[in-house]
């Protein structure tokens, strides 16, 4: 089961106890944890969901899905996996199948356009425009960000885990559920093409 | 001794830059009352945990299917069919009431 919780390092002891202690309370029913729960991890959901999505609605889908999915499913909760760690994997694989729909979907309404079913425009809007990469001087950002889009995922999700969320190797790791070495092949890939796609239009800006 | 020894290549350099503005751009945040909206759609799915209908009743052909057994097990089944042509020497006395309802 991929979203299932699996072994991994826990960050610290500190940390680890005030998650076991928001574990427990979660798993009693507590409101009030459920509360601290969001406040405490909204910002680094929705940030995880939107580094995959590029749409502001679509993140916040993703992050409410993930804590109705939480507080739905705690009581399974065994603890073999750190609170973060479970939050980010499930956070990349709902936001990874949210982005797959969509695809399919542009995919069904490109081909339906090019048969003439409906009365569409045929050139595709622009994709993943974030309003800072619109400004002047951005265009890099922007370019770096549609290549970003175009890796596969797993790549796609480790480097933005590693550049954007600001996560450790053995952290994201343990999001993946898979081994340090196979994280920093997987960056190393994905930092090679987006340098090679990227590093061109750099010399120049 | 040259600086350059110490410095990063241009490009690498360039790198670094965008790998700082790509960290900076991911600081967003969900808008505000997120924990209402997540409350809320809570509340709207109170079957999700323990389903009072399975999942695979939600589908229409499993539905249909279900609906079809059930009707060939009860025995109406043959309600459905249509009639044998009508053979007057082998017919059962039983259709005669039938027929005299359809008066």
């Amino acid at each position: 089961m991929p979203d299932s919780p699996a072994s991994t390092r826990l960050p610290d002891a500190g940390m680890a106890d005030a998650e076991a202690d928001l574990v427990a309370e979660l798993q009693l029913g507590s409101e009030a944890a459920f509360r601290t729960l969001v406040a405490r991890y909204q910002d680094r959901v929705y940030r995880t969901a939107f580094s995959l999505l590029r749409t502001a609605e679509e993140a916040e889908d993703v992050a409410q899905e993930v804590f109705v999915e939480v507080y739905q499913t705690i009581s399974r909760f065994r603890g073999e996996a750190s609170l973060t760690t479970w939050l980010y994997r499930l956070a990349t694989s709902r936001a990874l199948k949210t982005r797959r729909k969509a695809q399919a979907k542009k995919r069904f309404a490109h081909f339906t356009s090019v048969l003439g079913f409906d009365n569409a425009v045929l050139h595709e809007p622009p994709d993943h425009a974030h309003p800072q990469a619109l400004l002047e001087g951005q265009q890099q950002l922007q370019l770096l960000l549609d290549h970003i889009a175009r890796l596969p995922d797993q790549q796609q999700v480790v480097f933005t885990l590693r550049h954007e969320q600001g996560l450790r190797y053995d952290e994201i790791a343990a999001v993946l559920n898979t081994t340090v070495p196979a994280v920093e092949s997987l960056l190393f890939r994905a930092r090679q093409t987006l340098r090679k796609h990227v590093q061109p239009h750099l010399r120049y800006v | 001794m040259s600086d350059s020894a110490f410095r990063p290549a241009p490009d690498e350099e360039e790198w670094e830059d965008l790998m700082r503005q790509l960290q900076d751009q991911a600081q967003g945040q969900p808008r505000p009352f997120f924990y209402n909206r997540v409350s809320a759609r809570l509340s709207s799915r109170p079957l999700a945990p323990g389903r009072a209908v399975p999942l695979w009743m939600l589908r229409p052909a499993y539905a249909a299917l279900l609906g079809v057994i059930m009707l060939a097990l009860s025995g109406d089944v043959g309600a459905l069919r249509p009639a044998p042509a009508a053979n007057p020497a082998t017919a059962p006395d039983s259709a005669q009431p039938l027929r005299s309802h359809s008066q």
